[in-house]
């Protein structure tokens, strides 16, 4: 395991967001690309590598933006990093539907840390916006995850050697 | 000591996780400290300056439609000067009468959208001026067609501003001719949602809404959007209002920040 082998793909991940989630944003929602690659290491290289490039890449991302709660990228990319570390070579143990199940409900997790934070005002005073605009966030995320299988399966990483 | 090593080598991965986890926390916790501050406002002048290049080629994109667009409005800018000209001198004449104050005045700076943050939702932006065009924190930022948010971190040469669209954001307004006034707050694309309204008062839709003055950031009457929709509960003391915001919040490039506030209190 070298360590351009998580340098090129942070950067490649750190300009597509920088430059061209304006172009593909819905209203004010946008797509999480760093998150998409932290599940992608930490399905492949593990727990220990999860969390760190999730820290890492999160206090980048809240760095190099405009952050109204600095450290909450940190925060969430980093529990996704350690829950999503867990799945790494379990394909053949487990059924592929639960091992897709997984990674969906880790997607929803993820923005539910992010909504709770955010809003979290709309979480006490209105359920129903919030609970639409967490929706809205994941399932623009995970569409482009989904999108993602078809190019580079999330199977074939849990069972790469690292 | 060498028990502790390799308790720790075993189980290194939670180790991790909860050092993150408390480091992320401790981040989290301190948004308000002052050296967080400098760290943010530092932040973002060197995101200003690594987006400036894609900033320059996006506003060539759009600078034969912009400059289409300025050629007419100027054309209409032109007849409205010149029978607002006579409008003013007629006010003067009856200001001068009832011995009133000259009205309010601001002065302004104008920036560039340089950044519009990372995150999975757009709720702040970064913009290229700061400190050093007497930009300061809780600055009110507005493009012509109104208000899109405040200053809420300052760097030397960049800003960070808080956006509309962010669902924490809250700005008192009233909404003309009635003078009633409320809170507003977003809610969804292009709209957003007045509480606190009086229920007593008569709301029309396409009734202007603009900024109480009640606030120590922004001063009164600057445009914020038009009613769209009024909600009159039978059970609710209060009237809920929706208005319509004028600006798309994903493609403007330039603003205007408010340096200086000066009203009749001065």
């Amino acid at each position: 395991m070298k360590w351009t082998d998580f340098f090129y793909p942070f950067i490649f991940v750190w300009i597509i967001q920088i430059f061209f989630v304006d172009v593909l944003s819905i209203g004010t929602v946008r797509p999480d690309f760093p998150f998409i690659l932290i599940l992608y290491l930490s399905v492949k290289h593990g727990r220990f590598t999860g969390i760190l490039s999730g820290f890492t890449f999160g206090l980048l991302i809240d760095l190099s933006g405009s952050a109204m709660f600095f450290g909450l990228s940190s925060l969430t990319y980093t529990v996704i990093g350690y829950i999503s570390g867990n799945l790494k070579g379990v394909y053949n143990k487990i059924s592929p539907i639960l091992f897709t199940t997984s990674w969906v409900l880790m997607v929803f997790f993820h923005f539910f840390i992010f909504c709770i934070v955010h809003y979290q005002e709309l979480w006490a005073f209105d359920n129903i916006l919030f609970w639409g605009k967490w929706f809205g966030t994941s399932i623009y995320t995970l569409s482009f995850l989904i999108l993602f299988q078809f190019l580079f399966p999330l199977n074939k990483s849990t069972n790469a050697k690292s | 000591m060498y028990g502790i090593y390799l308790t720790i080598a075993r189980y290194k991965d939670h180790f991790l996780f909860v050092t993150a986890l408390i480091l992320s926390l401790f981040l989290l916790l301190n948004n308000q400290n002052s050296n967080m501050s400098v760290l943010r406002s530092k932040s973002a002048e060197l995101v200003s300056f690594i987006s400036s290049p894609v900033t320059f080629v996006k506003s060539l994109m759009h600078l034969e439609k912009k400059s289409e667009i300025l050629r007419k409005e100027n054309l209409l800018l032109t007849l409205k000067v010149e029978s607002m000209l006579n409008l003013k001198n007629e006010n003067n004449e009856l200001l001068q009468m009832l011995d009133f104050k000259e009205k309010t005045t601001l002065s302004m700076k104008p920036a560039r959208v340089v950044n519009k943050g990372l995150q999975p939702n757009l709720l702040s932006m970064v913009i290229n001026a700061g400190t050093n065009n007497n930009i300061q924190k809780n600055q009110p930022v507005l493009t012509s067609l109104g208000v899109i948010g405040k200053t809420v971190e300052v760097g030397g040469n960049a800003s960070i501003v808080q956006l509309i669209t962010d669902a924490n954001y809250r700005l008192s307004v009233r909404i003309l001719p009635s003078g009633a006034t409320g809170i507003l707050r977003f809610l969804r694309d292009g709209f957003g949602q007045i509480r606190e309204v009086q229920k007593n008062v008569k709301i029309k839709i396409g009734d202007k809404v603009v900024t109480s003055g009640f606030s120590d950031i922004y001063p009164s009457g600057l445009p914020v959007g038009s009613v769209s929709g009024v909600l009159d509960d039978r059970g609710s003391f209060q009237k809920v209002v929706n208005i319509k915001l004028p600006n798309d919040i994903t493609s403007f490039q330039n603003v205007f920040v408010i340096v200086e506030k000066k009203d009749e209190m001065d």
